[in-house]
């Protein structure tokens, strides 16, 4: 009886394994305030942002400044925000049983990430400045290269969904995997939007 | 071994150790009162009394639902296999037992409130400031000759420091009935400027400008300790105390400005 | 699920330890979880003892500061996260699909993880004490700056920390779902028994404030091997950073260490006072709230920082006494009219209720502000841990031990031990706990490697230190009476003591399928019932 109660319940609305799901992304977001907490509090107290002041001589002699260049963030923020377009247009391909169009989707949005992923890579090799110097330069590192993290961990979610996909799984009825990986991409694009706004924006 | 009678004596045995645990308890905690000493300063009466309001209602509490226990585990024990009445609960009940613990955090808060505001006042210039600086392991009293307060008459730049060392504990000496601040300084990390008959501590946090002000009612000696964990040592960060009245204050800075050798520490 | 279930147990034998190794099944796991914690309680505790020898007279130096610094912290984090938080898992692992009725947890694959994550951490942790400088010795706030200056134990501690963090994230995650898609037909949320409420509330809390502590423990990380300045002044980062994000996590976590005892507690009552919990809702209610002001009163740990909001949290702490007073009084009201058996599990719930209570009301001296100016970070404070933590969460973990032993175990933890057990256990934790409230109002800080011969502390000290020699004397009785009872045949029925709710309705212990059937659910109390016809909701009360 257990057994079959169980069975059905599973059945009827959304699955264990994506409530499953969203109670993980929501301890994400907790873990991503925890560090947006940081920052902002580094901001309040600093008396200017960036807070030139607080580097030693020998650092500014050195070469260190304390500023971001946007051109190629802004483009690659462009990239991310529209994979995660072309990743619910897969969703809703194979909700119509279209499953070469989520292949598609799916390749474009792995190679859109990865281009993500090889700008910030770059872009981090051109920075005049460490995660060592100071609270600027230890949360610009910490939030991007933790945000950085999660799309490396979302596209490897995708090359396993294509592969899947591409051996032949997923339908119309299921598609789980498929809805929880673009769920998690569409999160990591919020997060990055929020880094963006912060980080360069208002930064 | 459902059966009462099999039960009886351990029951007893319960019921004593349980009677005789709760009485030592609350003959411990009723002198407990006497565990924490008036203090020395006129902040620390004001949190004595605080402190003595919140054992009172503690004790109340405590003794109600302690005895209400005790009465129960005593009265309701099993005495046949009939069933008791299966009573689920009564609103009106729980709106009584959340009403009056509700009247007892108002009155604590509203106490605390006033307390706060009665030990929390600043200082203001024309008082004795102490610069107090915490490291792994000691403490540093500074005097600034220039705000030892009561227009003192040193017109000299210089300052007068006490420095601990592992020989001999670093001595504080305040003038009593008079406002006296502390700055508390550290460059390493936390340390907590805590003396005991002060009822007062006040960490020493890098980064940060804490300052309190208090004003001494007795005269003697009296000890403080660091009280923020800082590593090896934190055990033995200790510190000496020592109330004066204002002139022989103006003496002992007089004589260490003098950087007399011979300068006592009373 | 049994259809997969049953081929796996019957198909072929494995290996005893193969088996133990590769388990999914929720109730080994909960047994493996059990065995576990209560080893690092052990070792926990006689850390403790160690910490006691030291403390036992004035100037005493049976360890060194740097030891003593070790022992003190270790000790703490092996009982809070390597023996208190588990527990809790362990328990519910066993338990929460039982008592609603289903035949495993959602997700048995991740169950095991989180299991399996835990073991490892306790290893990493305790590896501290071989690497040079010792292991972590920042006592288990590991406050910033000083967590920096430490060696490489630190960091060994950290990752530990990080990695109970993930088993008990993902762990909650795991039993919301199963609480709320797994429930037998008829067993509406409102009629879940009180246990599986209180793991809903904590695996609420752990899901969401463990990640914002593991964040902190990055930025920790990060500060100590890169360079990073999160909590260092001079590179423009704030010190007290830390302790907030530490205690957004800790304070929380002080209820996600506690609430699961008072489920077990409220278990126990009702049965050997033969009544229903009284007031079943309020409580429910009281335990939410308990969770939601959990969250909101962290800076009373930081007082004397000066950089807090001290009315403001002082008032939402003294408030957190309202629900709990809510708790205490229904477990009187259960008892009122009862007809009480004093089992050793009721004997363990009935000290839960004295001890915490006093924890409880110590508790709220903190909460008027300037007398928490006195007392904090002296043994005022240790006392108040220690009779929530011991008084509490450790009264329970026995309750439940000696409750459900005959479940898990098929055989019945013999009584007379089990009274000598909480006897010396109870007066032993009195005599080592309670005179840390007096050393506390008399000024002796915590934490301290020594204290002075000039401040008369010896004997109140001396004493503790008899008290906590006395537990552990506490201890033989039980072990004694856990290897005895493993030595006999499994004998017990379903339903040893007449319980209330579903695990009493299988066998015990319970087959890998759990039920083969249930019984009709009308009340909190089905198997109470089927006993007695009627469901107790619609008896009415005479
Ligand atoms: C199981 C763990 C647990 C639990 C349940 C609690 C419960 C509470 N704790 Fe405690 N606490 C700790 C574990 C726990 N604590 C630990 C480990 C520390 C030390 C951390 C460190 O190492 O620094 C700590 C420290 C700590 C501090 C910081 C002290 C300091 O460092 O200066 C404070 C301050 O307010 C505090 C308060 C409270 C309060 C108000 C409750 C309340 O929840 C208690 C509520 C219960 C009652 C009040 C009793 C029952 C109520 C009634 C009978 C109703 C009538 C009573 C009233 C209205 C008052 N705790
Ligand atoms: C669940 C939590 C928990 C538990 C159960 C305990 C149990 C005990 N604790 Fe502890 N304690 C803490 C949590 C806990 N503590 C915390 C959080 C701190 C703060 C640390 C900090 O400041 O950072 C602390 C700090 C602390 C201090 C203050 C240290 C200091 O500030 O300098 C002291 C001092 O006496 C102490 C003593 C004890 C004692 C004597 C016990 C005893 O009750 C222990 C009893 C248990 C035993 C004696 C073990 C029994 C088993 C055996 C003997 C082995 C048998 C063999 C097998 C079973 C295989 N504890
Ligand atoms: Cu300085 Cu402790
Ligand atoms: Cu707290």
């Amino acid at each position: 009886m257990a057994v079959h109660a169980a069975v059905h319940k599973q059945n009827e609305g959304m699955s264990n394994g994506m409530l499953g799901f969203i109670l993980f992304i929501a301890s994400e977001v907790m873990f991503f305030g925890g560090l947006f907490a940081a920052y902002f509090i580094a901001r309040a107290d600093a008396p200017s942002w960036p807070p030139e002041e607080m580097l030693s001589p020998e650092k500014i002699a050195s070469g260190v400044k304390l500023e971001l260049e946007l051109a190629l963030p802004a483009v690659a923020t462009v990239v991310l925000v529209s994979s995660s377009f072309v990743i619910q247009w897969g969703v809703i391909q194979i909700r119509k049983g279209n499953r070469s169009g989520l292949i598609w989707a799916l390749f474009i949005t792995l190679i859109m990430g990865l281009t993500f992923l090889s700008m910030q890579m770059y872009d981090y090799s051109q920075l005049p400045f460490r995660a060592s110097d100071t609270i600027y330069g230890t949360t610009f590192f910490t939030l991007t290269g933790f945000h950085g993290a999660h799309v490396a961990g979302g596209a490897i979610f995708i090359f396993v969904c294509l592969a899947r996909s591409l051996g032949g799984q997923f339908s119309a009825e299921h598609h789980e995997a498929i809805e929880a990986c673009s769920m998690y991409w569409h999160f990591v694009d919020v997060v990055w939007i929020a880094l963006f706004t912060t980080l360069y924006i208002v930064g | 071994m459902r059966l009462a009678g099999k039960r009886r004596p351990v029951i007893r045995t319960f019921a004593l150790v349980l009677i005789a645990l709760l009485g030592l308890l609350t003959v411990n905690v009723a002198f407990a009162q006497s565990g924490q000493s008036g203090g020395i300063t006129q902040e620390a009466h004001d949190i004595h009394r605080l402190y003595l309001f919140v054992l009172g209602l503690a004790l109340a509490v405590f003794l109600l639902v302690e005895s209400g226990l005790v009465y129960a585990i005593i009265k309701f024990r099993r005495k046949n296999d009939e069933l008791p009445a299966q009573t689920h609960g009564s609103n009106v009940i729980e709106m009584i037992w959340t009403g009056i613990p509700m009247v007892i955090v108002a009155s604590i808060f509203i106490f605390t409130f006033i307390t706060l505001q009665r030990i929390e006042h600043k200082s203001t210039p024309e008082n004795l400031t102490v610069e107090v600086t915490g490291f792994q392991f000691q403490w540093q009293f500074t005097y600034n000759l220039n705000d030892l307060g009561k227009g003192s008459d040193l017109a000299d730049k210089r300052q007068v420091t006490v420095i601990g060392t592992q020989a001999e504990e670093p001595t504080l000496v305040i003038p009593i009935d008079e406002p006296v601040e502390f700055k508390l300084v550290s460059n390493d990390v936390i340390h907590s400027f805590y003396v005991r008959d002060f009822l007062y501590k006040l960490d020493v946090v890098p980064g940060r400008d804490n300052r309190f002000t208090i004003t001494a009612r007795e005269l003697g000696d009296f000890t403080g300790q660091c009280a923020e964990l800082c590593g090896l040592n934190h055990a033995l960060m200790r510190f000496k105390v020592h109330v004066v009245q204002r002139a022989e204050f103006d003496k002992w800075v007089a004589e260490k400005a003098a950087g007399a050798k011979t300068a006592r520490q009373p | 699920m049994a259809s997969i279930a049953i081929p796996r147990h019957v198909a072929y034998e494995r290996p005893a330890i193969l088996d133990w190794l590769t388990t999914v099944d929720h109730k080994k796991l909960g047994i493996l979880y059990l065995y576990v914690t209560m080893f690092f309680f052990a070792v926990g505790g006689v850390l403790a003892l160690l910490v006691r020898t030291q403390l036992a007279v004035a100037d005493n130096n049976f360890v060194s500061n740097h030891t003593y610094n070790q022992i003190f912290t270790m000790h703490a984090s092996a009982m809070l996260f390597l023996f208190i938080i588990p527990v809790w898992a362990g328990f519910g692992n066993y338990m929460v699909p039982l008592q609603i009725g289903a035949n495993d947890m959602a997700f048995p694959r991740i169950n095991a993880m989180s299991f399996w994550l835990v073991p490892p951490a306790g290893l990493i942790m305790f590896g501290g004490f071989l690497v040079d400088g010792g292991s972590a010795a920042a006592g288990w706030t590991a406050y910033s700056p000083l967590a920096k200056t430490l060696g490489t134990g630190m960091d060994m501690w950290i990752i530990a920390v990080l990695l109970i963090g993930i088993s008990s994230t993902v762990g909650a995650a795991n039993f919301l779902v199963t609480m709320f898609r797994m429930r037998a037909p008829g067993m509406t949320m409102f009629r879940m028994p009180i246990f599986c409420w209180t793991m809903l509330v904590t695996s609420f809390l752990q899901l969401l404030a463990t990640p914002v502590l593991a964040a902190g423990l990055v930025m920790l990380f990060i500060d100590r091997n890169f360079g990073g300045s999160f909590f260092d002044p001079n590179g423009g980062g704030n010190v007290i950073l830390w302790q907030n994000v530490f205690w957004f996590y800790s304070h929380p976590a002080v209820y996600i260490m506690i609430l699961p005892g008072m489920g077990i507690v409220s278990e126990i009552l009702p049965v050997f006072a033969r009544k229903p919990l009284f007031g079943y809702k309020a409580f429910v209610f009281a335990t939410m709230g308990i969770g939601g002001l959990g969250f909101s009163v962290w800076a009373h740990h930081m007082f004397t920082t000066g950089a807090v909001l001290k009315p403001f949290f002082g008032f939402m702490t003294a408030l957190i006494g309202i629900p709990t007073g809510v708790k205490i009084f229904n477990w009187l009201g259960t008892l009122w009219r009862g007809s009480i058996s004093f089992t050793s599990p009721m004997l363990f719930a009935l000290g839960f209720v004295s001890m915490f209570l006093i924890g409880g009301i110590n508790g709220t001296f903190s909460a008027a502000v300037p007398v928490d100016f006195a007392i904090h970070d002296t043994y005022f404070v240790v006392a108040h841990i220690h009779y929530v933590l011991f008084g509490g969460s450790v009264f329970a973990v026995f309750g439940g031990l000696y409750y459900w032993f005959p479940k898990i175990w098929g055989r019945k933890l013999n009584e007379k031990l089990g009274v000598l057990h909480f006897t010396l256990m109870i007066i032993g934790f009195n005599l080592t706990f309670f005179p840390m409230h007096l050393l506390g109002l008399d000024g002796m800080p915590r934490r301290i490697a020594t204290y002075s011969s000039a401040n008369d502390w010896d004997l109140l000290n001396s004493i503790a230190t008899v008290g906590a020699f006395l537990i552990a004397v506490s201890m033989i009785p039980f072990i004694v009476n856990c290897v005895m009872t493993f030595m006999k045949p499994k004998d017990q029925p379903n339903d040893p003591w007449e319980g209330n709710t579903l695990e009493w309705a299988t066998a015990s212990p319970p087959p890998v399928h759990n039920f083969d059937e249930l019984p009709e659910i009308h009340s909190e109390r089905p198997l109470f019932d089927l006993r007695h016809g009627a469901p107790a909701s619609h008896q009415a009360p005479r």
